[in-house]
């Protein structure tokens, strides 16, 4: 069971402020909870949403009822309140007209003109209510308000305790704590996959702003002096890439952070990346396209994309996160196997992954070892003459940095001999790209299966098949639809791993999959490599993200 | 003499440019170059394009990265933001600098990265035959443009004083000895240098021969040229049309992308040991 909490203003009325402070004020109490900011693409006016949903054990996906809507204006109320459940609560200003019956009116614009010269205030009134009224402590959300307001915090401090002081108590709602201080963390996708970066020892990030990737690279950048990480917005994602490039070459583990329009700018990089054996990381925040398409709304459209990317063939590691833990841990994967194997990494989120905030167990930075895989100087200086594209059994060759040896590093984006040098030599070009190819074994033996849930057979089961983000959503539907349904889940794309997939088909009575595209995109990419199809298809295409409701209500 | 010709510096391969092209000059003048500022082979990167003149990276003895077509500047800025410790050259021909590279250019002077630029401009696009270069003379006929190109030539040097280049010079590859020291002064520099190396290009372009640059070239410090003021650069870097400037034509001291920047003051980034699990717990107690 969970309790849903609405707060729906327009833009510039501080919506995700407010999420903010209401989420860190549950999590600071002990409980679970997931918080999904949804907004128009637009600065001032739109609609602004965080639903903030709370619960006795982790949640990770999102809900279109809710069980207490603030709304900050009149249209906001107008449009939202259908979506509250039978019973449900409204907080809104006396001075809204029509609030309809039920609704709790409060005077929060008039106290926050007269009492706290502070109109915007308002707001925080209003939330100072609804925690009021969820059973949250004062002190838990003055605490939370000094920490979001620094030292404007005062007026709005007293905001909140005039919200606490007009507005009505609710029978107490949430749940008894469920976690002690210290044993979770409350974290956005975004941020998570710029800690595991940070983590992996990335030392340099070039990118041009591009919803939702941004959220990555301004948190990068707002720890890189503390961090050592060079940070540079480039001119386009053209530069980003190559960048990166030029900086992975002489040792700087690099990212790029971007979203679907910008990667397509970084393709010709992406092979290059691939021809000079040269590493990148490249965050892909997807959002729906074509084109520029809904600029802040989520979707899972380029799997398929960041697969086929690049010109010519060689093998890339695809990772695609559930949660922002898993986020972390992958992202700093990502940089393992990309610096091991040489190869471009994707980590592959969205929209609602990396704006939303969910509570996880404490991130350990030691579960995914960060290793050196350059060849020691010694070693280099013992070599008679250096091969960058030395051909090798595992397909990865001896990596090392101009300017630490007198060894050269000579590396092309033509074909090349093992020194780096242009070739047209049949043989040398038929080395390069078995040498190349080869690493791929090495990489599908480093992938986790699928999680498969619940554990055990799958026969006789219809089985949801997801990847991604939607994790959370399909998991609720799977429990909930009980007996006779399973959730398996891939979180490590590429190379496949078919054989656990070959098992599922199988086993299971049916496979449906369940994505955030029109056409089913793991379902060809899956049908490409194995022969086997999903057996149905639950989509969803329209910029939102899937909650479990959605889920049941096309298998009903 | 091997010393100061920078023979160390020179590949000794096979050499895939035509016979009889500047290209081979603007080699000898890059060793001689590194010859003068006597830096060892293994503290120079070249960062190339794609064309002719981007196979230089194959026929010298240097760290080399041979990237992509017109990516050459953005890839040698981030070689240089890691590695502020390394020489790092950019070199190519004026398709790939100006013309497919002509954003990174311009943002990488805004940017002022300690980089040497070499352009090596035949206003032609050599490895894919002949067609116009932007800095092709508008009415220059070649196959791909049967009428005359219809667009006037880009002028590298009024742009890249214009943009706020700290460092720009011109050279002719005919004179190796100046060339050479053009080049060297580019590399002293701090900031952003960028020597565009006129260069005939007997295959393709029948026009600005050898003859036709000899008998047009002006050597600035002949003429009193001070290159320190910017007004007499642009005029200088506009020209008459009929003379062309060679030396120096612009240099001034603007602060660098790495003055005063929080990181690049450090360690190259790219000798940073990797970080400790202790490094990031800060950030992750931030979570909690
Ligand atoms: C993205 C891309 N576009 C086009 C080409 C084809 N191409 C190779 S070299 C070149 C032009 C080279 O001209 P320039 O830079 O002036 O060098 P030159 O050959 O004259 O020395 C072109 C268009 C390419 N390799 N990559
Ligand atoms: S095409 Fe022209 S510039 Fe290129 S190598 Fe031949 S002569 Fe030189």
């Amino acid at each position: 069971m969970s309790t849903v909490v609405r707060i729906a203003g327009s833009a510039g009325q501080g919506v995700q402020t407010l999420g903010d402070i209401l989420a860190r004020s549950v999590f600071r109490s002990g409980l679970y909870l997931h918080g999904e900011m949804s907004y128009h693409s637009r600065i001032r006016g739109g609609e602004n949403t965080f639903t903030l949903r709370i619960g006795e054990s982790p949640v990770l996906a999102t809900e279109a009822q809710a069980d207490l809507l603030v709304a900050l204006n009149e249209e906001m109320l107008v449009v939202h309140r259908p979506a509250v459940r039978e019973g449900g609560v409204v907080f809104t200003d006396e001075e809204v007209g029509e609030p309809g019956h039920g609704a709790v009116r409060l005077p929060a614009g008039r106290l926050a003109r007269d009492e706290l010269k502070l109109p915007i205030a308002a707001g925080v009134i209003l939330l100072g209510a609804a925690a009021r009224f969820l059973g949250l402590t004062p002190e838990v959300v003055r605490a939370e308000i000094r920490a979001a307001f620094g030292e404007k915090a005062e007026p709005n401090v007293r905001a909140v305790d005039l919200g606490y002081a007009h507005g009505p108590a609710g029978t107490p709602r949430l749940p008894a704590p469920r976690f002690a201080p210290g044993d979770r963390m409350l974290l956005t996708g975004g941020q998570a996959v710029g800690a595991g970066a940070i983590a992996a020892g990335c030392r340099f990030v070039a990118s041009y702003p591009m919803t939702p990737g941004t959220a990555v690279f301004e948190f990068i950048a707002q720890h890189a002096a503390q961090h050592g990480i060079v940070v540079e917005q480039a001119e386009d994602e053209i530069a980003a890439i190559n960048m990166a490039l030029g900086a992975s070459y002489a040792g700087a583990r690099a990212l790029v952070t971007t979203s679907g329009g910008g990667f397509a700018l970084m393709v010709e990089g992406l092979s290059l990346a691939r021809m000079i054996e040269t590493p990148v990381v490249i965050h892909l925040g997807q959002r729906p396209g074509p084109a520029t398409g809904l600029p802040t709304r989520t979707g899972q459209e380029n799997l398929l994309f960041a697969l086929h990317a690049g010109h010519g063939e060689f093998p890339r590691y695809i990772v695609a996160p559930t949660d922002p833990a898993d986020a972390f841990y992958l992202t700093m994967k990502a940089f393992e196997v990309a610096e091991k194997y040489q190869v471009p990494a994707f980590v592959l989120t969205d929209q609602f992954l990396v704006d939303s905030y969910a509570v996880v167990s404490a991130l350990s930075p030691t579960r995914v070892p960060v290793e050196e895989h350059l060849v020691p100087v010694e070693e280099l200086d013992r070599l008679g003459r250096y091969e960058r594209f030395a051909v090798t059994r595992s397909g990865i060759s001896p990596r090392a940095l101009p300017g630490v040896s007198e060894k050269l590093v000579l590396v092309d984006s033509d074909e090349h001999d093992p020194y780096g040098r242009i070739t047209e030599d049949l043989g040398v070009r038929r080395a390069m790209v078995e040498k190349r190819l080869r690493k791929a074994d090495g990489m599908r033996e480093e992938i986790s299966p699928p999680e498969i849930y619940p554990a055990g057979s799958l026969r006789g089961k219809r089985v949801l098949l997801g990847w991604g983000s939607t994790y959370g959503a399909i998991r609720e539907a799977t429990e909930r639809l009980g007996e006779g349904y399973a959730h398996v889940h891939l979180r490590e794309l590429w190379p496949l791993r078919t054989e656990e997939l070959r098992r599922v088909w199988g086993e299971a009575e049916e496979v449906i999959l369940v994505e955030e595209t029109a056409t089913g995109q793991l379902g060809r990419l899956v049908g490409g490599e194995t022969g086997l199809r999903p057996h149905r298809f639950v989509p969803r295409y329209d910029g939102r993200p899937f909650t479990a409701e959605d889920i049941l209500g096309a298998l009903r | 003499m091997a010393e100061l010709n920078g023979e160390k510096y020179l590949a000794d391969v096979e050499i895939a440019w035509c016979p009889g092209c500047g290209n081979f000059a603007i080699r000898k003048s890059l060793a001689r170059a590194l010859a003068q500022v006597d830096l060892p082979p293994h503290k120079v990167v070249l960062v190339t394009g794609i064309g002719q003149a981007a196979k230089i990276a194959h026929y010298v003895n240097l760290n080399g990265f041979n990237g992509l077509h017109g990516r050459t500047i953005a890839a040698a800025a981030g070689v240089k933001l890691a590695r502020p410790d390394l020489t790092v050259i950019a070199e190519s021909g004026d398709g790939d600098l100006y013309g497919e590279g002509g954003n990174h250019l311009v943002h990488n002077i805004r940017r002022n990265v300690d980089l040497t630029v070499i352009a090596h401009d035949n206003r032609v696009y050599g490895l894919t035959k002949g067609q116009a270069s932007p800095t092709a003379p508008r009415g220059y006929r070649t196959r791909a443009q049967p009428a005359g190109s219809p667009s006037a030539p880009l002028n590298p040097l009024a742009l890249a004083v214009a943009v706020g280049a700290p460092f720009v010079a011109q050279a002719f590859s005919g004179e190796i000895e100046r060339t050479a020291d053009l080049i060297a002064q580019g590399i002293r520099h701090k900031g952003f240098a960028l020597v565009n190396v006129l260069h005939p290009c007997p295959s393709w372009n029948r026009v600005q021969t050898f003859a036709w640059y000899r008998e047009r070239l002006v050597h600035l410090e002949e003429r009193g040229h001070d290159p320190t003021d910017r007004a007499a650069a642009f005029a200088v870097a506009i020209g008459s049309g009929e003379e062309i400037p060679i030396g120096v034509v612009y240099r001034t001291e603007r602060p660098t992308f790495a003055d005063g920047h929080p990181v690049l003051a450090g360690d190259p980034v790219g000798l940073r040991p990797l970080p400790s699990p202790e490094d990031v717990r800060p950030i992750l107690e931030g979570f909690l």
